[in-house]
């Protein structure tokens, strides 16, 4: 059954009209609000590779391309097992009615869930190609050896792909083929030939040409523009709603209201500005929004005060009454994703008679969501809809939900023409799902020795994967009985004590809220790594020394990135003077990925400013596929960790997100970058740990412990402002 | 209304007088190398040359640049296809992670490059940080300037 349907796919998408291909990947059907998280497993597959008749291969690119360029890392995964070129590779994208739901792009996983089952298929595919090169040329198998793009024999005889493969399609899958397979890939002995080895995005080249890739790019015959009305968080409704200026508005198309959704369809984008600040709604809420509202729901010592909180993740006899060394609070402030797109859909609603009643452009980190979505949406079918996936401008988590694809697929209903939807920037920081808030309660306390000895760690966080409107109003209170996995994230210290406690409560806020780069994983570490200093500091140890020292053996890949950063950061000496300072981070994101950084910063008492000079990061990637690629990934965590460290501060005020643009919420700009130094430690043999979003764990407190470093003073509150710090400062 | 862009006049149709440039570029004469990202000139990812001058093609609207020459990045690439130095050494240095300010980081350094044949680290600071990158590709960007500096100055 399952295999008829996966045949289906191919043969509807036209791909097996010739040659030999492999499926790989599974595909569930999931719920229509709930984002696909079935990760492609080795026994039944969708996606595919394949070897034409010509020789080349081709194959589905199964992620969301937003800069982090896993299908890169994949296509030398598959390279590597076929022993060809990666430049050989044709990729593919493929649409929502090309193959059953792909799992969201999201949380750092793609190369850590997809290369086995990608190495599995295309070492299948080869093994498959290998028995048919034994047959033709009359050999036995172990003869057959591997040659560039097909086999030689030991006696010279060669054979490419091309050869081996007709005219008419054979598709053959994983359960096939009993015997396990030898991958190359996770072959620690082997010399690799594309696996190790930094190749370039393939699509580099329509990028620095401006070639259209963004669903804002796409060009539809005969679009209209149109915007809808955000309101400040998703269970807010409309108490007043002035649309008098609007129909005078020249070039208006429709003005559509339904409910609690206003927007107007123009004919330029000129119109909808005009026609937008026609519009003047005011908003019923359900919580006022204000910054006290925020602090007083994270607040974790009133928290503590009335007892237990919600979670209790770790309870290793712990102690209430003890003479805390450490005793300090920290808190971590909204933060939002701010990518450089503003995000962009097209819709358009064809006849019923059409393959697809209605198409969508659109950048999405989960098309077959959207595609979900949009069908109990518009009162279609599944089948009537097809969701074409196209770039992403960045995604960091903020691009999983049926947003601007909703926005432009009732504007296109209502107006029965194609509507081109594009936020404003107002509408990214109003409608984007921020970063909550959260405050840590951090105690340590020390045997005679130095020895940690107890341990509380207690935290209050706003919800991030379980936040409201994340999914179905029914399904949310049970799944809060379980642990929030985005707010669990980075509380476990990678320090022994033989008493510990570390426990968290999570709690709605005003505000809207969900997943960002590295969730709870930032300010927890950032909270660790500060207590851990400052503890090393005020017992006169040397910080760096000190927390090996309690890691007590454990952690060797942790401890290897600790001294390979130490290593690294004495190449370039702090600068002699005032106000200098070098700090030390470090932690493990999801248990696999491990991560030491050291920052160097000046606190510059003329031009006021808080400046980052350099950064080393070691980094543990387990198997590292792409160096070129992972290293880019840890330079967008450094910088994305100066941004949380010193600059971006979210707004909210009066019942509304002030914060609106670039010129209220700064970001890292050039001016801003440090030096930076990355080494990569690779593990052959341990599959690739992801790289999306593990240095900015470690690159706020390396931050903080330096500017301690540079003036004594114990940063609790991120971002650090200039004047936080002024008391401490000599000129 | 007639526009010069990337040497080519292009007519721009009379309900679209009142856009920005931007816009024009974009949804009337298909080049949607320039991007939208946030409409008041913060970001540079608009960016493109209007008589030389590294313009925020966002702000700017189109009736102002009608006898003027535009230049985007669609109109970097020459004629025989080969790529503009920049693009190219952009390639070699892999600089692209979303790729959504890239237009605009390259039309920038040339407008740079162009009055400024070996830009320091300070005059690169300046220069760049009214072009914001989210993905933090800074560094391959400070990096490919000086590259390209050097390569042009070679040539010379
Ligand atoms: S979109 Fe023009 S400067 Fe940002
Ligand atoms: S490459 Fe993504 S914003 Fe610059």
């Amino acid at each position: 059954m399952v295999q008829l349907t996966r045949r289906k796919f191919l043969v509807a998408s036209g791909c097996v009209a010739g040659g030999l291909t492999v499926l790989y990947t599974l595909g569930i059907r999931a719920a229509a609000s709930a984002p696909t998280i079935i990760f492609p497993d080795e026994r039944s597959g969708a996606a595919w590779i394949q070897i034409r008749p010509s020789g080349a291969c081709h194959m589905y690119f199964p992620r969301q391309d937003m800069g982090q360029n896993a299908n890169t890392g994949l296509a030398q995964i598959v390279a590597e097992e076929l022993n060809i070129l990666v430049a050989d590779i044709h990729g593919e994208h493929p649409t929502t009615s090309d193959v059953p739901p792909l799992a969201v792009t999201a949380a750092s996983m793609s190369l850590t869930a997809f290369s086995r089952p990608v190495a599995l298929a295309a070492a299948t595919l080869r093994e498959s190609l290998r028995a048919r090169a034994a047959a033709m040329l009359g050999e036995p198998l172990a003869n057959i050896l591997d040659d560039l793009g097909g086999f030689r024999t030991a006696n010279g005889r060669k054979v490419g792909y091309c050869e081996l493969v007709s005219g008419t399609g054979v598709v053959i899958e994983f359960d096939d083929n009993k015997s396990p397979l030898p991958l190359y890939t996770f072959d620690p002995n082997r010399q690799k030939k594309q696996i190790g080895h930094s190749v370039r995005p393939l699509d580099i080249q329509a990028l620095v040409t401006g070639a259209p890739v963004y669903a804002a790019d796409v060009q539809v015959e005969g679009v209209l523009y149109g915007r809808v009305v955000q309101p400040p968080v998703r269970n807010a409704h409309i108490r007043s709603l002035d649309t008098q200026g609007v129909m005078q508005t020249p070039g208006l198309v429709k003005l559509v209201h339904e409910g609690d959704f206003v927007g107007v369809v123009c004919k330029t984008p000129s119109a909808v500005d005009a026609a937008m600040a026609q519009i003047n709604v005011t908003w019923n809420l359900e919580q006022p929004i204000s910054q006290l509202a925020i602090d007083s729901l994270i607040d974790v010592d009133a928290e503590m005060m009335d007892g237990d909180l919600e979670h209790v993740l770790q309870d290793e006899a712990h102690r209430d009454t003890v003479d805390w060394d450490i005793d300090l609070r920290f808190e971590v402030q909204v933060q939002t994703h701010a990518q450089q797109e503003a995000r962009a859909a097209i819709a358009r609603f064809n006849g019923s008679t059409a393959a697809h009643e209605l198409e969508i452009w659109t950048g999405t980190q989960d098309p077959w969501a959207i595609k979900r979505a949009a069908a109990v949406d518009a009162g279609l079918s599944q089948d009537d809809v097809v969701v074409y996936p196209q770039r992403l401008g960045g995604g960091f988590g903020g691009r999983e939900y049926y947003e601007v694809e909703r926005d432009a697929v009732r504007l296109a209903r209502a107006v029965k023409r194609p509507v081109k939807v594009q936020w404003t920037r107002q509408d990214e920081f109003t409608a984007s799902r921020c970063r909550p808030a959260s405050t840590h309660r951090l105690r340590i306390a020390v045997d005679d020795e130095g020895n940690l000895s107890d341990w509380w760690y207690g935290y209050v966080s706003g919800h991030v994967a379980l936040a409201r409107e994340r999914m179905a109003g029914w399904l949310l209170p049970i799944m809060r009985l379980g642990t929030d996995m985005g707010v669990v994230k980075g509380a476990i210290a990678p320090y022994a004590a033989p008493h510990q406690r570390v426990e968290c409560t999570d709690v709605d806020l005003p505000i809207d809220l969900g997943v960002w780069r590295s969730l709870n994983g930032a300010p927890a570490v950032f909270a660790i790594e500060s207590a851990m200093d400052e503890l090393a500091i005020q017992r006169g140890e040397d910080s760096l020394q000190y927390r090996l020292a309690q890691m007590k053996g454990a952690h060797p890949r942790l401890q290897a990135c600790f001294e390979r950063v130490s290593k690294m950061s004495t190449k370039s000496p702090l600068p002699e003077g005032h106000n200098y300072g070098r700090g030390f981070a470090g932690g493990i994101f999801d248990g696999r990925c491990h991560v030491a950084i050291s920052a160097d910063v000046h606190i510059d008492v003329e031009t006021q400013t808080i400046r980052v000079l350099h950064m080393c990061c070691a980094q543990d990637v387990g198997l590292a596929v792409n160096p070129g690629q992972l290293r880019a990934q840890i330079e967008s965590n450094l910088v994305w960790s100066i941004g949380m460290a010193l600059l971006e501060r979210f707004e909210v005020a009066d019942n509304a997100i002030q914060s609106s643009n670039f010129n209220d919420y700064e970001i890292p700009r050039m001016k801003d970058m440090p030096s930076l130094d990355i080494e990569i430690i690779d593990q052959p043999a341990i599959p690739p740990a992801g790289a999306g979003e593990v240095a900015l764990i470690a690159g706020p407190p390396a931050i903080a412990n330096a500017i301690r470093n540079a003036c004594d003073f114990r940063a609790v509150k991120l971002p650090i402002a200039f004047d936080d710090i002024t008391a401490n400062l000599r000129a | 209304m007639k526009l010069n862009v990337n040497g080519v006049e292009r007519q721009v149709a009379t309900e679209w007088r009142d856009e920005n440039l931007l816009t024009v570029l974009r949804e009337q004469l298909g080049l949607t190398g320039s991007r939208f990202s946030c409409g008041i000139g913060e970001c540079g990812a608009c960016l493109v040359h209007v008589d030389g001058v590294p313009t925020n093609s966002c702000l700017m609207p189109v009736a102002a640049v009608a006898d003027k020459a535009v230049l985007t990045i669609e109109g970097l690439v020459a004629r025989d296809g080969t790529l503009h130095p920049l693009q190219q050494v952009w390639i070699d240095e892999s600089v692209p992670q979303c790729g959504y300010c890239q237009s605009g980081q390259i039309m920038r350094a040339l407008a740079l490059l162009k009055e400024n044949k070996e830009p320091t680290d300070d005059d690169i600071n300046r220069a760049m940080s009214g072009v914001l990158c989210r993905c933090g590709t800074y560094d391959r960007i400070r990096k490919s300037i000086k590259r390209v500096a050097l390569l042009m100055s070679r040539e010379i």
